[in-house]
């Protein structure tokens, strides 16, 4: 897996400054990758969380230390080459507890480094991977064991394949070819059991999501025009965020914006993080989940977006290599199977049915 | 599982060590190993209003450094490091190791040239306390790794490190206030001292420390603490001293050292265990057969070699001198790449003269000087 990160999604260059990030679970991983960026001739900075000290924060912090931005980390983000962070969390639940308006101010705070390095990544500055080190509280949260959970995401990524670089180079390509017929589209329609939702992508970039800043990945992203989403869309599966869940999500749209935000469990959440700021009520992404080696929900975002058969839009900041517009301090991904009864028209041609493409789209 | 005696030296080290106050900046770094003070240190520094964040190593990976790096890698300083020394108001390091020997088959001079390019960010941060800009404490939190080199259980450990700490008390701020007064009466009667003869076992040592300022050390830059110490006139240390523990420096250590001095140069080194090691460590610079400290351990919460400098130089009822480098704000001129703390045993047989007159009998200074004995009780 490191070799992988290292040399195919990151490529980790001589002199390049590196940021490993993770938490102290992924030591095992963290060590090897330290090891291959220093034989890449590059300088490893190792930068280990301890989740115990952001509940220190949002449980006994007051207003002005939510909203500081640490200077070194906005150094690291200014300064460094790549970026190689792994998920490990050792609880996935642990701020399931923290007041949503504290939690709001704080994701705030850490919105113009986001912004700055999404920046700095579009401009080609900046290369960033983001991977997952297997952990039993993302185990527990998918519902297997770790050693079923490893051989999950370990598959997801291609590493049982003899040479994992060449499938992923391989998959690269057809997503390429997808990209490129979705980008002769202009106005999609996606339809479904609760769903009817128009999205116009006119003038906007569909980027072909091949291993390199996620990994595993597996999806065609872009950024909507954000007048455009009108009609309603239910998500058939829990939106995460942050360890929060939100069930049977419905929303509805008029004019690009959320005017109905309704679910079964968690709707004051959802609308409170939908209140975040005036970007957070627009869509800042649409895209396909197209990872046939994803075939399960597993209740973490990384994974879930690809899903094979899915489609999800994030509520939020756009991506600005898409060229969409939307910023805000939320990047929310909301994920619909559309694997059985789902239709997408594009202008008005059915272009998928029941979970893919259908022949001569891609 | 919270334990209460981790919050305490929180607590111990924010309020009494950094006197943190709202609104500054600090900077907790260490080993992730350290968490179990590492998460209430982080707690109580937001309880009280300060921008606290971590900065952790991993252990292993400076090992794969030594072992794999180009001289480039080695010697890399980290710019956004140093810019953070500048920035932050106050720090704590946590020596906190999850291997105490995980460089001792390293290649030293490999190890030397990665630890000379960190040590500029230490550089960086030492002048900015001397400045008054910044300001700093060092402690530790118990690991397996720690309680297995003082042949304990960790459970053991932790009730020493806390002992020693005296976060066991009902108020441990207010018990380091006052050996921070005892130890100041102390170090100011030690500043009209002229010479110093510590006697005990293979042991008869003079120190001139005329002209040289004593410094209280009572848990502001150290926790624990408990020691006063100087550096003593660099050409007026002479006589022979016995180390009867390890010296330890760098993983490695040396066992029963025997120094002999002429005129503040080691002229003659024997040790029973790494000699060789400890002949290589004379030799790193001019300076490091020169003495950089002369000082008494005087915290007797600890009361046991642990092969731990943070505690061991504080033994009460020990002295120890550094061969090296010294402090330069106490009037030392000796300077090193080297610090070598040797602790010299005091506590069943050892005495110590100031200007003639006995000042400490077996691991106490007393109470009432006496005025010197003949001198044939001395060997």
């Amino acid at each position: 897996m490191a070799d992988v990160l290292v040399g195919f999604c990151a490529a980790v260059r001589e002199g390049d400054l590196v940021t490993l990030e993770s938490t102290t679970l992924a030591a095992p991983l963290l060590r090897v990758l330290y090891h291959r960026v220093l034989e890449a001739g590059a300088q490893p900075l190792p930068r280990i969380a301890l989740e115990g000290l952001t509940d220190n924060l949002l449980r006994f912090g007051n207003d002005e230390q939510l909203a500081w931005v640490n200077p070194a980390r906005k150094d690291d983000i200014e300064s460094v080459d790549v970026r190689i962070a792994l998920e490990a969390p050792s609880n996935t639940k642990r701020l399931s507890n923290v007041d949503p308006a504290r939690q709001a101010r704080y994701e705030r705070s850490a919105e113009p480094l986001r912004n700055r390095y999404l920046e700095r990544a579009a401009a080609g500055e900046l290369r960033w991977v983001l991977s997952a080190y297997p952990t039993e509280a993302a185990a527990q949260d998918a519902s297997m064991s770790l050693p079923e959970y490893e051989d999950f995401v370990f598959g997801a990524a291609f590493l049982d394949d003899p040479d994992p670089v060449a499938r992923w180079q391989e998959f690269g390509e057809r997503l390429d070819r997808l990209a490129r017929f979705l980008m002769t589209k202009r106005e999609f329609r996606i339809v479904g059991d609760g769903t009817d939702l128009r999205l116009v992508t006119e003038g906007r970039t569909w980027v072909p999501s091949n291993g390199r800043e996620n990994f595993p990945d597996g999806e065609v992203f872009t950024g909507p025009v954000e007048t455009s989403a009108e009609g309603e869309i239910r998500f058939t599966y829990p939106a995460v965020f942050n360890a929060r869940e939100v069930d049977d999500v419905r929303l509805r749209f008029e004019g690009g914006e959320v005017v109905q935000a309704t679910a079964t469990r968690g709707q004051e959440f959802l609308r409170e993080m939908i209140a975040m700021d005036d970007g957070a009520r627009r869509v800042g992404e649409f895209a396909f989940g197209l990872n046939e080696a994803v075939p399960i929900f597993t209740r973490n975002t990384l994974f879930d977006e690809k899903i094979g058969g899915t489609m999800h839009l994030a509520l939020g900041t756009a991506y600005p290599e898409t060229g969409g517009l939307n910023r805000s301090a939320l990047h929310w991904d909301l994920i619909c199977d559309l694997r059985s009864g789902s239709e997408v028209y594009a202008d008005g041609e059915l272009v998928y049915r029941d979970g893919r493409f259908l022949n001569g789209s891609s | 599982m919270r334990d209460p005696r981790y919050d305490a030296l929180a607590e111990l080290v924010l309020d009494h060590s950094l006197r943190l106050q709202a609104g500054e900046v600090l900077r907790i770094e260490g080993e992730a190993v350290a968490a179990p003070l590492v998460v209430p240190l982080h707690r109580e520094a937001i309880k009280r209003g300060a921008h606290v964040y971590a900065a952790l190593d991993l252990g292993g990976l400076k090992e794969l450094l030594v072992a794999h790096g180009s001289d480039e890698q080695l010697g890399f300083v980290s710019p956004m490091e140093l810019r953070e020394m500048d920035a932050v108001d106050t720090s704590i390091t946590i020596w906190t190791e999850s291997n105490t020997h995980s460089f001792s088959r390293a290649d030293t001079d490999r190890r030397q040239r990665q630890l000379a390019a960190q040590r500029q960010v230490a550089i960086r941060r030492r002048d900015r306390i001397a400045s008054g800009e910044h300001r700093w404490c060092g402690t530790l939190s118990p690991t397996q790794a720690h309680a297995q080199d003082a042949d304990m259980s960790l459970d053991e450990y932790e009730d020493f490190v806390f002992r020693a700490c005296h976060v066991l008390d009902d108020q441990p701020v207010e018990h380091w206030k006052r050996v921070g007064e005892q130890l100041q009466a102390r170090a100011t009667e030690l500043d009209s001292v002229r010479e110093l003869r510590i006697v005990g076992e293979d042991t008869d040592l003079t120190a001139i420390v005329e002209g040289r300022s004593w410094r209280a050390a009572y848990g502001r830059q150290n926790v624990p603490d408990g020691e006063v110490y100087t550096s003593p006139v660099e050409t007026g240390v002479s006589g022979t001293i016995r180390f009867r523990f390890p010296a330890v420096f760098g993983g490695r250590e040396v066992d029963d050292a025997r120094l002999r001095f002429e005129d503040g140069r080691v002229v003659a080194a024997e040790a029973a265990g790494g000699e060789d090691y400890l002949k290589s460590l004379l030799e790193i610079d001019e300076g490091a057969s020169g003495v950089g400290e002369i000082a008494f351990g005087l915290n007797y919460e600890i009361d046991r070699f642990t092969r731990n400098i943070l505690f061991d130089e504080k033994i009460g009822g020990t002295m120890h001198l550094a061969l090296g480098m010294g402090f330069e704000t106490l009037g030392g001129q000796n300077r090193s790449a080297l610090h070598l703390d040797l602790i010299c045993d005091l506590r069943r047989e050892g005495e110590v003269y100031a200007d003639g007159e006995l000042v400490w009998r077996n691991g106490q200074f007393l109470e009432d000087p006496q005025p010197a004995r003949p001198a044939e009780r001395v060997r």
